[in-house]
């Protein structure tokens, strides 16, 4: 008994609903022309197909998990099952095998002892896949018969309807809504996990960071786990050399192509600006390492600084402040061109010139927009592991100088989850205590921004 | 052509010439050689029915259509003896001379105060605060404004109703003491008590302002203008005395337009 066949089944089923019913809600209409109906013909046949769909799909989806439960137990119950062996993995696998065997998907068993047990799987998996079926009939039958029946001239079908939408609409949002709680859940059970083996004083603002998933787990040493060293990378990469070079050429580029450019210009600029975003982020990362990084280094010789290494913070943070551009550029776009022609021409009329205009109306009104697209380039560059990786080296050092090597917050997960550490080593642990610390800080960013958005905004309507 | 009347073609206190000005949309006419004095002696109305080039001829007396990219003025405007329609014109001097305010009300998203110092301030009329205090209240005084916003002057002048958020851009206009006023439909987008206050305002300010108001309400342009222009289609029908264009008019459009037959 395969879902697919069963949703297949639903939906035929549906559509044999949806067509009863509206043939019933025509033949109302042919029986009494002159009556005004309370919902046309359409209302009843969705109303209909929705009492057999949703019951049905909410079946299948419970008989998909309960099924093979009532299949195994069948089995167990049954006399073959008396030679199990009684150690678990073993008796494990010959289930296994055995179910493998009975649904046809390997050729024939390994073990021998497994060999009885695939024919009370086969009859075990015949009887409720038959069950399974019947069970399905019924209920599309009976939802069915139920909505068919309420179909009347007077039955408001077409609320009905539309409360089944709103509903598929909330659920929809909802999931979005619960992945945002089902990462943070997970996060912080393991992050508590971490701080039960590496004191969260040491993991906050010890200095060093160099864990050793080989180490002994049970004692960990504490002064290895000093996460300052990458918090300061990912801020120095991200959130200041990054936006170093993304928010004023993104909000420049911004305003030429709404306030200077040219139309037909605009048409190719932007969207050439906007393919900067498609590109994928391994490709920067080529370019920072083999392109921008040696050249930095090279540069940084030239004037004299030997010592200058080919990966350096300056490189990746550059590149990525490339790459965020067009958020930048493209969110503040959209809110200057937002702003009303009118609050242009009020400016003009009292004689400020285009600059005085686009720094003292336009760019005041289009506020809002404008810190959105730096949050969203922030959080992005943050995010951001790829370039960081290939031009800023994997290695923890706390510096300010942006000519030496660096790494972020992401990287070292990626390096912690990706090593050969058990996963309930510290050091594979320290991935979700980095990761939470991301999320808050991200959260708190976002929040405060917010706020500040609201205090400050210029609101023109 | 247009008709003239006789009683007004010696004056001679004119403040702004246009002459023979046209106006093209691309390759469209829009206007089509209108030529008209403007005198701070009194309130000049433009009337005619909507479309027929009203608003785009009065915002050539300070070059807005210069924002429409397809726009083109040709022909000659004088201002104090100066083609203002000239390559080498100034707009921002220009405009901090001849201030303009639109049909719908479009104070900046900013304070009160703010509002009204923002011209003196990027044209360096006042570079202390307590200079900015000055004219902000002066301003708001001749606006007939200064009493109801006194006290709160750090509101959002997007907060005001909308007659008040008329004579705030009247304010703003003011502000930067220009010497011609350009009023596109001023009172269209306000109620009759809203209208009345900024109709009794034109009548202030008129003497010290050459006003010109472009309006869609006959009744309007005879209760605040002591000269009216006609429009139609792109050209000026008749000129003269308001008294005279709502009593006596000369051409058979006018007076079909201004006894309702069409427009």
């Amino acid at each position: 008994m395969s879902p697919i066949i069963l949703i297949l089944i639903a939906i035929g089923l549906g559509l044999a609903g949806w067509l009863a019913g509206r043939a019933k809600a025509w033949s109302f209409q042919k029986a009494s022309p002159q009556a005004r109906p309370v919902a046309r013909p359409i209302y009843h046949a969705w109303y209909v197909a929705i009492w057999i769909v949703v019951p049905v799909l909410a079946f299948i989806m419970l008989w998909s998990v309960v099924a093979p439960q009532l299949v195994t137990q069948s089995v167990l119950a049954s006399d073959a099952a008396a030679s199990l062996p009684s150690f678990g993995f073993e008796r494990e696998s010959w289930l296994a095998e055995a179910r493998a065997a009975a649904y046809g998907n390997a050729p024939g068993v390994f073990n021998g002892g497994a060999e009885a047990l695939v024919e009370p799987y086969r009859e075990a998996i015949s009887r409720y896949s038959t069950i399974g079926y019947v069970l399905t009939f019924l209920i599309a039958f009976g939802g069915g018969a139920w909505s068919f029946l309420r179909v009347r001239p007077d039955f408001h079908a077409r609320t009905k309807v539309e409360r089944a939408v709103m509903i598929v609409l909330l659920i929809a949002s909802l999931v979005a809504i619960l992945t945002t709680f089902g990462i943070f859940a997970s996060l912080v059970f393991e992050t508590v996990r971490f701080f039960g083996m590496v004191s969260p004083i040491d993991f906050l603002f010890g200095t060093f960071w160099g864990p050793d998933p080989m180490s002994n787990p049970a004692s960990p040493e504490g002064d290895r786990y000093g996460a300052i060293p990458l918090f300061w990378g990912t801020i120095f990469i991200g959130a200041i050399i990054a936006m170093i070079v993304a928010i004023p050429l993104g909000l420049m580029s911004a305003i030429y192509l709404t306030q200077y450019a040219d139309p037909r210009l605009r048409a190719w600029v932007k969207p050439a600006l906007e393919i900067l975003a498609g590109v994928p982020t391994v490709v920067y990362g080529y370019f920072a390492a083999l392109t921008v990084a040696p050249a930095i280094r090279d540069a940084a010789v030239a004037v004299g600084i030997s010592n200058a290494s080919t990966e350096s913070a300056l490189a990746a943070g550059v590149v990525m402040g490339v790459m965020i551009i067009p958020f930048v550029s493209s969110m503040a776009d959209d809110s200057i061109a937002a702003v009303p022609g009118s609050m242009r021409d009020g400016s003009y009329a009292i004689g400020a010139t285009k600059s005085e205009t686009i720094t003292r109306v336009l760019f005041p009104a289009a506020l809002p927009g404008i810190v959105a697209g730096v949050m969203l380039a922030v959080s992005r560059a943050i995010g951001e592991t790829m370039i960081v990786v290939m031009a800023a080296s994997t290695a923890a050092n706390l510096s300010a100088n942006p000519l030496e090597r660096m790494t972020t917050v992401t990287v070292q997960i990626v390096k912690m989850l990706t090593g050969e550490g058990s996963f309930d080593h510290p050091a594979t642990l320290s991935a979700f205590a980095l990761g939470f610390v991301l999320f808050l800080v991200t959260l708190v960013l976002n929040f405060v921004a917010l706020r500040v958005v609201k205090r400050f905004r210029e609101a023109y309507d | 052509m247009t008709v003239i009347h006789e009683s007004i073609k010696d004056d001679t206190a004119a403040k702004m010439k246009a002459r023979d000005v046209s106006v093209y949309y691309g390759d469209k006419k829009a206007i089509d050689d209108v030529s008209i004095d403007i005198s701070p002696d009194y309130v000049t109305a433009f009337i005619g029915p909507s479309g027929c080039g009203k608003s785009t001829y009065l915002r050539c007396f300070n070059r807005m259509n210069d924002t429409i990219p397809i726009a083109r003025v040709t022909g000659r405007i004088e201002l104090d003896g100066e083609n203002i329609l000239d390559d080498t014109m100034d707009v921002v001097q220009l405009r901090a001379r001849v201030g303009m305010v639109f049909q719908k009300p479009n104070p900046f998203p900013k304070s009160i105060y703010e509002n009204i110092a923002y011209g003196p301030k990027i044209h360096g009329l006042g570079d202390k605060k307590a200079d900015l205090d000055v004219i902000v209240e002066r301003s708001l005084t001749r606006a007939g404004l200064w009493e109801e916003v006194k006290d709160r002057l750090e509101d959002s002048g997007t907060a005001l109703s909308g007659g008040q958020q008329q004579r705030l851009c009247i304010a703003r206009a003011i502000a930067v003491d220009p010497e011609v006023i350009l009023m596109d439909e001023p009172a269209s987008a306000l109620d009759p008590i809203a209208t009345a206050k900024i109709e009794e305002l034109i009548d202030d300010l008129s003497g010290r302002y050459a006003i010109v108001i472009v309006t869609h309400s006959m009744q309007q342009a005879a209760r605040v203008s002591q000269r009216t222009a006609f429009f139609h289609l792109g050209k000026m029908i008749e000129y003269g005395p308001t008294s005279d264009i709502f009593t006596n008019p000369i051409e058979q459009r006018t007076q079909d337009y201004i006894t309702g037959r069409y427009g």
